[in-house]
């Protein structure tokens, strides 16, 4: 007797597999972050980059979606650019607007400082562009 | 003829394929979801050796903020910030080259980003660059 895996349940089990691989890819980005962006205008499409730094509306610091300590924030961010040439340094930078100088000026100097390519991320300003 | 008409109604999809349509529906928006692209705007900022160096010899100009959002210290003058690129930039006029063109921003620590970004959005958009100085720490041991 031969007992064959019915056909229907092929579209099933990728459909499992992908969820999984899903969910496995959200736990990296920092997609979790709780933060509301700061409006400007005359704002410009950013590219891909290995490296996001975020502030959250409780003034936490993650570094590609994991929370860490600020001291560590220059070397990690080195670590992830390595030798990457001018141009693909970018480090996207997501900043609760109500955060304080205090949390931010030191996480600018700490990406400055890891020889990263600041670009703030924001909301386009329609009032102002207009 | 009845029984041919039929027969055309009762085609159905094979049940096999809805498991393969939602699978292409999730890799579409997932896909579309992975895509999307973040704006923003991008800051160069001198490193912090070089500033130094150029603090020593020339004498910048200081942007200082605090809290207030609408108004801001341009070389120790307070100014309406709606003011500050018109200012800043027949200061920046007389300068010549870009070590001169460096504009330092103080802020004190309970400047909001939102305000902070927006005020060195408008150096960068009159020809200036930034550079950050902070409020020196100090620990005061009590005995």
């Amino acid at each position: 007797m031969k007992a064959d895996v019915p056909a229907v349940a092929m579209g099933d089990i990728a459909f499992n597999l992908l969820i999984f691989f899903v969910i496995l890819a959200r736990a990296q980005d920092d997609s979790h972050v709780k933060w509301q962006p700061a409006s400007a205008a005359k704002l410009e499409r950013t590219s891909n980059s290995k490296v996001s730094v975020a502030i959250s509306n409780e003034n936490k610091l993650y570094l590609n979606g994991q929370e860490l300590g600020q001291a560590q924030l220059a070397n990690r961010v080195s670590e992830l650019l390595g030798d990457s040439p001018s141009g693909e340094r970018t480090v996207l930078f997501k900043v609760h607007k109500d955060a304080t100088a205090m949390y931010y000026e030191p996480v600018i100097e700490s990406i400055s400082e890891a020889g990263g390519e600041l670009l703030h991320v924001l909301n386009q300003d329609t009032s102002v562009a207009k | 003829m009845r029984a041919r008409r039929e027969s055309k109604l009762l085609v159905e999809p094979a049940a096999v394929a809805t498991g393969d349509i939602a699978f292409n529906l999730i890799v579409f928006f997932l896909v579309c979801a992975s895509t999307q692209p973040d704006s923003g705007r991008k800051q160069e900022l001198p490193n912090s050796e070089k500033t130094k160096t150029v603090q020593k010899d020339l004498k910048n100009i200081e942007l200082s903020l605090s809290r207030t959002n609408t108004v801001v210290s341009l070389n120790g003058d307070p100014i309406k910030t709606s003011e500050l690129p018109v200012r800043l930039k027949r200061v920046l006029d007389e300068k010549q080259s870009p070590e001169e063109r460096i504009v330092v921003v103080k802020s004190k620590g309970d400047v909001p980003y939102e305000h902070w970004i927006n005020v060195t959005s408008m150096v960068q958009d009159v020809g200036g660059s930034i550079t950050i100085q902070r409020e020196e720490e100090q620990t005061v041991i009590v005995q």
